[in-house]
């Protein structure tokens, strides 16, 4: 949408587009509206009256989170009327919320304590309310307290709109709380402690669990960042403090409604002070791992790749960055082999990930889910989940085609059971008899298809959308993007965060593949990361190169120590082709070194003349196009499925302190 | 079930109006519609008139100031100007419709004009009237009423008369007393001594 509408603000001229609403438009012209109740991308409810402004000619005072602009609008944000409004309801709130500032958390990031503040409130002129509500702290990840709560309704609303759906009011008026089915603490409810809520809540009543007196936000410094636990690649906001790390929140925009990461990634960095961590090089002594120096280390690796050559071999799972991508390739080049792959091969193809295409999912109009179970609930690319859903919910259509029902079919619009290439054949050729054009070529691929009911339904809907978006499993992508052809775009979602940054690199292998290597296929084996590898393969050397102690590192005979991707500086590829930096957040733990250094390290012992990779051989490789072409609608080969994947992976990270108490509460949940 | 029907402002504004003091009748007004339509849907009207409820039960107890006063009539304002329906509006402007009649101050300086706010009355007995019959003190659920009815055989009864610290003021005795012998007063207080 152009931006068409000339609307001035407090005399600032600034051009929107149509059906933008004032508080978004002054935004636009940098002029903050207060509010409470607001949430960007959500429809204005109008709870908490802050946002009254005054438009020239209007008859009164309009809210300016539901009001849309005009061409030519002139509004006023601090007249003497809508001040005084806003004190009000300052004053109101500030009757019934604890003032101790002093020691709560949210200080200085809350937006109570601003506007008090703006407006010059000392104590409230009303009288003192106090409600006597105990907190909820008996899970690990959100604290809440409706003591604090001013009843604005963000959280009952993202957790609404992204399908968790726990909150929820109970009564009206300011005896309100905001409470779980039967009022049950959040470990007894569905809730997945995502903590969007968290995100969401203007003030103390919801918060991580573990910040009290753990520094407040204008003791963090912030980076923005990726997370690489799962496919979903999250933009996330890491806080640290003395070198460690104390919060990670959703990383889009501030007050942006498409704010989500999972409990994974917003809990999972107490990894970096895991006991499993390998915090110095290890070298084979006899039977047993024996702390070595990185010179000797180094040593005798880069001595075995040598004499290897050919038959050494490289694997990694594909949540490591592109700079390590790179310089794993030039370590295999340095030591002459042609082994060198990722566990992409166990579910996809380079050449699918580089052929996806990227989309906007909030301006799709249609979604059609190929071969994909996300869940919130279980974790499976829950980004995408509540993505998907809160696109249901503003309004576009959902389309799931799914052998196995799953929980987001009861998002769907339409949901194509049996065979999944064959229900896509089939929905194309529904949508081709409903009038969508299409070339020969493709319509006589599709003519042979078998059209349910259910598909005849996906078609119309696929015929008369305007920017339908086909997200695909890697195996079922060239089924899928046969519909791109006609219309729309295609996208491969792959279970590990950086596949496609992988792919793009050419990390694959030009000799043996990940499986043939992890049954021994080489003499050599040099792991990176966390590889879904509990027994050591036959290989008469073994080189584990990861950030904890796995089982295979308890069986290898040098175990390198590598950096988390929090504690290390690098670029990731998103499954939409995002392009996204990952600064170091903290320092590595110990002597452990960023995967991308230690390769160079060992390139260097191996004699070679080695770089680190740079942003510029990212972007380079980066550039790789793929296109569409019509393929067979014929699935390939998938071995394992998403879930295990992001669990082995991620198995040090999953069973940390906190993590871990996340599937007790799942079975408690299920009792309750 | 039965289906209890959910009052509606006017149902509740015909009802307040059969109070006479305006204070009474708009703390009757504001409760009604806590307690009814009030949907708290947005801030100023939620919040708002919890408080005035606070206010005015102040106002009418005796211990309001003008500070009370004062926050009722910018809760009324504030929501007039910023409550998101009518029902909120409706709230305000029915506070507001009465706040001019001097009634709020009278309250304030210890005198309901309308003899309806029990914090500034007395029922007291009018010896001259009473025919000790009896009756106000049968149906005294408080035991307030002393005396003795008046039997032919007896004389030197002991004369009805109401005691202040039991009454609650619940207006039982005025309805039965068939000579209208009770009387509500207005409590007097302390003349204020000007140096």
């Amino acid at each position: 949408m152009s931006d068409t509408l000339k609307v001035t603000i407090d005399g600032k001229e600034v051009k929107v587009a149509e059906g933008t609403n004032i508080i978004d438009a002054a935004e636009a012209a940098g002029i903050h509206i207060p509010n409470l109740c607001y949430l960007k991308g959500m429809k204005g409810i109008g709870a908490c009256r802050l946002c009254l402004v005054e438009v020239e000619g209007g008859r009164g005072p309009v809210i300016a989170c539901n009001a849309k602009v005009k061409d030519g609008m002139v509004v006023s944000t601090t007249t003497d009327k809508v001040v005084e409004a806003r004190k009000f309801v300052i004053d109101l709130i500030l009757s019934m919320h604890p003032l101790d500032c002093m020691t709560c958390t949210k200080a200085g990031v809350c937006t109570l304590q601003k506007y008090a503040y703006d407006l010059g409130i000392q104590e409230s002129s009303f009288t003192r309310k106090k409600f006597g509500y105990e907190p909820d702290t008996d899970n690990s990840f959100i604290k809440r307290d409706p003591e604090y709560c001013i009843l604005c309704a963000r959280c009952v609303r993202v957790c609404k709109e992204q399908g968790t759906n726990v909150l929820e009011f109970m009564g009206r008026g300011v005896g309100a709380k905001v409470i779980t089915a039967q009022d049950k603490p959040l470990q007894e409810s569905e809730c997945t402690f995502c903590g969007s809520c968290v995100d969401a809540c203007p003030v103390n009543a919801l918060l991580e669990a573990d910040r009290w007196r753990k520094g407040r936000e204008w003791d963090y410094d912030k980076v923005s960042s990726a997370c690489l636990i799962c496919g979903n690649g999250c933009d996330i906001k890491v806080s640290t403090k003395d070198g460690k790390v104390t919060k990670i929140s959703a990383g889009q925009a501030d007050g942006s409604a498409e704010k989500y990461i999972c409990a994974y990634g917003r809990y999972g960095f107490d990894s970096i002070e895991s006991e499993a961590r390998v915090t110095s090089p290890m070298v084979k002594d006899g039977s047993k791992l024996k702390a070595a120096s990185w010179d000797d280390a180094l040593a005798v690796v880069a001595e075995k790749l040598k004499k290897a050559g050919k038959d050494a071999g490289f694997i990694s799972v594909a949540g490591i960055q592109n700079e390590d991508a790179l310089a794993m390739k030039d370590l295999a080049k340095t030591a002459k082999t042609k082994n060198y792959d990722t566990t992409l091969s166990l579910y996809a193809d380079a050449e699918t990930l580089i052929n996806s295409q990227t989309a906007d999912l909030d301006s799709a109009d249609l979604i059609i889910l190929a071969g994909l179970a996300p869940s919130q609930w279980e974790r499976v690319l829950p980004q995408l989940d509540a993505a998907v859903r809160r696109r249901a919910d503003r309004g576009a259509k959902l389309v799931v085609v799914n052998a196995k029902e799953s929980r987001i079919n009861e998002a769907a619009t339409a949901s194509v059971a049996g065979k999944e290439t064959d229900a896509l054949k089939a929905i194309l050729k529904a949508a081709i008899d409903k009038g969508l054009k299409a070339d020969k070529k493709l319509a006589d691929a599709v003519k042979d298809a078998k059209v349910s009911d259910e598909a005849a339904q996906a078609g119309e809907l696929f015929a008369s959308a305007e920017s339908p978006v086909v997200l695909a499993s890697p195996s079922l992508f060239d089924a899928a993007a046969n519909l791109s052809l006609a219309k729309g775009t295609a996208v491969a979602v792959p279970a590990e965060s950086n596949a496609k940054g992988v792919a793009l690199m050419g990390l694959t292998t030009d000799g043996k593949s990940f499986k043939e290597m992890a049954d021994g296929g080489v003499k050599v084996l040099y792991a990176v990361g966390e590889v879904p590898l509990k027994k050591r393969p036959k290989v008469d050397f073994l080189v584990v190169q990861s950030p904890y102690m796995t089982e295979l590192a308890k069986h290898a005979d040098v175990v390198l120590p590598a950096a988390t991707f929090y504690e290390s500086a690098g670029t990731m590829v998103d499954y939409m082709g995002r392009l996204k930096f990952m600064p170091e957040a903290v320092e590595p733990r110990g002597e452990s070194l960023s995967n991308k250094d230690i390769f160079v390290k060992v390139a260097k012992a191996m004699g070679a003349t080695a770089k680190k990779p740079t942003e510029a051989d990212v972007k380079k490789a980066a550039k790789a196009e793929g296109m569409i072409s019509l393929k067979p609608f014929e699935a390939k080969k998938a071995d394992v499925s998403a879930s295990d994947i992001i669990e082995n992976v991620n198995a040090s990270v999953l069973s940390g302190p906190r993590l871990s108490s996340l599937k007790a509460y799942a079975k408690a949940a299920v009792k309750a | 079930m039965t289906e209890v029907k959910e009052k509606k402002t006017a149902d509740i504004k015909k009802e307040a109006e059969e109070i006479k003091c305006p204070v009474q009748r708009a703390l009757y007004y504001v409760e009604e519609f806590l307690a009814g339509p009030m949907c708290g849907k947005c801030f100023p009207c939620e919040m708002g008139t919890f408080e005035a409820v606070v206010r005015l039960r102040k106002v009418t107890e005796g211990t309001g100031t003008v500070d009370d006063v004062a926050a009722i009539k910018r809760i009324a304002d504030e929501m007039l100007e910023s409550s998101r329906c009518k029902k909120g509006k409706d709230t305000a402007e029915f506070i507001l419709e009465w706040m001019g009649s001097g009634s709020y101050d009278a309250h304030i300086a210890g005198k309901c004009p309308e003899n309806e706010c029990k914090a500034f009355i007395e029922y007291r007995v009018i010896p001259e009237k009473c025919t000790m019959c009896g009756l106000c003190k049968d149906v005294c659920k408080d035991n307030a009423v002393l005396g003795e009815k008046a039997l032919p055989y007896m004389s030197g009864y002991l004369p009805f008369e109401i005691r202040q610290k039991r009454c609650t003021k619940c207006g039982e005795c005025i309805k039965v007393c068939p000579v209208d012998a009770i009387e509500i007063i207005e409590i007097k207080t302390a003349e204020e001594v000007k140096a």
